[in-house]
């Protein structure tokens, strides 16, 4: 048994340092897949000690072994109580409501622990080797019973929300865990619980954890948008376009000229997809020479800006504001006739100085009966939209996967009403100047 | 000072055309002298009109702008040379500053700011013929001026200033600017604090806001401002774009 019990350990040190060398973001899904990580592979080296002292019974000192045993099971209904958490957390994600489990959950590790530490200790001895038995090895079984209970429920009561993905992580992690679980109860002297985690944890290593998904999701972005800029020449366009306003200037006629400047400044700005985080002020540039068009066309069009100077450096994505605003035209202003006013407000947020805040205001006709809730539930559940290339929520939903990739899991983008009419899009944004690649 | 002569070097009729009606070349005190619209055609025309200035595309047909720039700088090395070009890359850029062209400018040519272009030019064409000079006993008045004001260029210059230091009337100075350089003293001053500011950007690893101070501005954001509308991108990306640039050629 100790020498499964090393295999287990070696094959975690290096599920280990490729999760922690990937160097991705750390939401608290990760987080806790970290400690995960690292509380099981410490399990596991206590495991083995146990299973060597367990069996040595006359030459190992009691106290040792007292000791050992106590954090070996300690350290079990920690990890189970872990699973647990995450298992929440990807819940979480697809429903976003609070959790009275959480609770009971977090109540029932105090209890364990103290439970770890107090209990008397008995070892049985048979012929097939030792175990520890008793009210005290108890624990970690009832903790054990506990938390998937509590998983499966979770399961159980959110089948319809969660993603598919997510449920088929949940349930094979879930039913080696219970195989496992029942083969140990069942035959002490197995000691094979430690094999049963380290399962359960590639289960979801190799479903949701894998470096590698999210940054293929982006590459296939990237790759739609290049294929998009193929389609025409730019400089063919921005050329012919010059050509004509340099006639129409030559003709007198100053307004088409500054017109067409401000095209080819639109398409300039607007074909420069191969950065994904430009400064912010290269992002009102684009917006601004696209409002100004729109004005044109329709003149009961306002634009209001309202930028702190201090954020014009600051990277943000790439094409986040004009989709935005666009959206706000034509979902808003759009049934007012084109009357009305965008208001872009660019400011830091007092609470959290890392933290800025952007946010479109139309004075439009606001959302019809139900849409919110649809907006709602899809910016909340951004990654469980397939990503498709036409309808007209495509530009915010493309746009909300942009930031929460690019930026972290706390940033984003959501709809609120205003009382006076119309809808304000808020975009929470990191405040950073440097560019991570 | 003298009419420059300017060579105008584009495929594009049109482009020609807008250069030479669209910019008010008489108030800069420029005369367009003849046009091009092929690398062949552009050295024949530079040969026999031998111009001060030459406005000139990159892709034109049978040689390319940046060849017909190497090729006659050997006969006229006194000549500027302003780039245009619609190719949204600095990589030409940086060829182009190997090749010490004064000035280099995007399409679509924005008729306004090209005015602030041309002075630059008459600034860097009159900075040449001070560093040709022979060194005389008595400093020309004009010359002292502004190496007064390079090697002050981190306090505070304004005509009063310079009144006081060389005791002479202000509208004195102004129309000496005016005279000898050919651009106003506000122009001359952003321009010489601007080239200190890319120099101090590209050569040393200082902050921003340190080279804001040594550049002449208090204020940083008022520095990124002005550097933005010179030059088209904030301190920070013009040099990381030369950063990159440079990493990329290896």
């Amino acid at each position: 048994m100790l020498r499964m019990e090393i295999a287990l350990i070696l094959i975690l040190v290096f599920v280990a340092y490729v999760y922690f060398s990937a160097g991705r973001k750390y939401t608290p899904l990760h987080r806790t897949f970290s400690i995960l990580l690292v509380a099981l592979i410490i399990h596991l080296v206590f495991d083995a000690a146990t299973v060597y002292t367990v069996n040595h019974l006359d030459t190992v000192p009691r106290l040792l072994n007292d000791i050992l045993h106590r954090i070996f099971i300690g350290s079990m209904s920690l990890i189970v109580y872990l699973f647990y958490h995450y298992m929440a957390i990807l819940v979480d994600e697809g429903t976003g409501k609070f959790r009275w489990l959480n609770l009971a959950a977090k109540i029932y590790l105090v209890v364990a622990a103290v439970a770890t530490v107090v209990l008397p200790i008995h070892y049985a001895v048979t012929p097939q080797g030792n175990y520890s038995d008793g009210i005290h090895a108890e624990v970690c079984y009832v903790s054990t019973a506990f938390y998937l209970l509590l998983c499966a429920w979770m399961l159980l009561v959110n089948w319809k929300e969660i993603e598919q993905k997510k449920k088929f992580a949940i349930g094979v992690a879930l039913l080696i865990m219970i195989f496992v679980s029942l083969l140990q109860a069942f035959h002490p002297t197995w000691l094979i619980s430690g094999m049963g985690m380290t399962l359960m944890t590639l289960a979801f290593y190799l479903t949701l954890e894998n470096p590698d998904i999210l940054r293929a999701e982006l590459t296939e972005q990237k790759m739609s948008m290049l294929y998009l800029k193929s389609q025409v020449n730019p400089h063919f366009l921005y050329n012919t376009l010059d050509a004509i306003r340099i006639q129409a200037q030559l003709n007198g006629d100053r307004k088409v000229a500054d017109l067409l400047m401000r095209l080819v400044d639109f398409f300039r700005l607007s074909v420069k997809v191969d950065r994904q985080m430009v400064e912010l002020d290269d992002e009102l540039e684009l917006l601004e020479a696209y409002m100004e068009l729109m004005c044109y066309r329709y003149p009961k069009l306002e634009c209001e800006y309202e930028i702190d100077p201090d954020l014009g450096g600051v990277k943000v994505p790439n094409f986040i504001l004009q989709p935005i605003v666009e959206n706000s035209l034509l979902h808003g202003l759009k049934n007012k006739g084109y009357q009305g006013k965008v208001r872009i407000v660019a400011q830091k947020l007092p609470e959290n100085e890392k933290r800025m805040e952007i946010q479109v205001m139309d004075t439009g006709s606001g959302f019809a009966e139900g849409k919110k809730e649809k907006i709602d539930r899809m910016l909340l559940q951004y990654d469980r939209q397939a990503p498709k290339l036409e309808g007209n929520s495509i530009g915010i939903l493309n746009v909300q996967k942009r930031i929460k990739y690019l930026c972290g899991q706390d940033c984003g983008l959501w709809y609120t009403e205003n009382t006076d009419g119309g809808v304000t899009a808020h975009m929470r944004l990191p405040i950073t100047w440097e560019v991570r690649e | 000072m003298k009419k420059l002569k300017v060579l105008l070097v584009d495929d594009e009729i049109m482009i020609r055309e807008g250069f030479k009606k669209l910019f008010d070349w008489e108030a800069h005190d420029c005369e367009v002298v003849g046009e091009a619209a092929d690398g062949m055609e552009a050295l024949a025309q530079i040969d026999t009109l031998n111009p001060d200035i030459v406005i000139m595309d990159i892709n034109i047909p049978i040689m390319s702008g940046l060849k017909v720039i190497q090729l006659s700088r050997i006969k006229h090395p006194q000549i500027a040379y302003v780039i245009v070009s619609g190719y949204d890359d600095f990589s030409y850029c940086q060829q182009a500053l190997r090749l010490q062209i004064t000035d280099y400018i995007l399409k679509p040519v924005n008729y306004e700011e090209f005015g602030t272009c041309i002075d630059n030019l008459k600034i860097s064409l009159f900075e040449q013929r001070t560093a040709e000079e022979p060194v005389e006993q008595e400093e020309r008045v004009i010359t002292g001026i502004t190496r007064y004001m390079q090697k002050h260029l981190s306090e505070d210059i304004s005509l009063s200033v310079l009144a006081e230091e060389f005791h002479m009337n202000p509208q004195y100075i102004s129309q000496l600017f005016k005279n000898e350089i050919g651009v106003g003293f506000l122009a001359y001053l952003t321009n010489i604090r601007m080239e200190k500011a890319k120099k101090l950007l590209l050569a040393t690893s200082l902050s921003v806001a340190e080279i804001a101070e040594q550049s002449g501005y208090g204020d940083y954001r008022v520095f990124t401002k002005a550097f933005k509308k010179a030059e088209g991108s904030t301190p920070s990306q013009y040099r990381r774009d030369f950063l990159e640039d440079a990493k990329a050629g290896e």
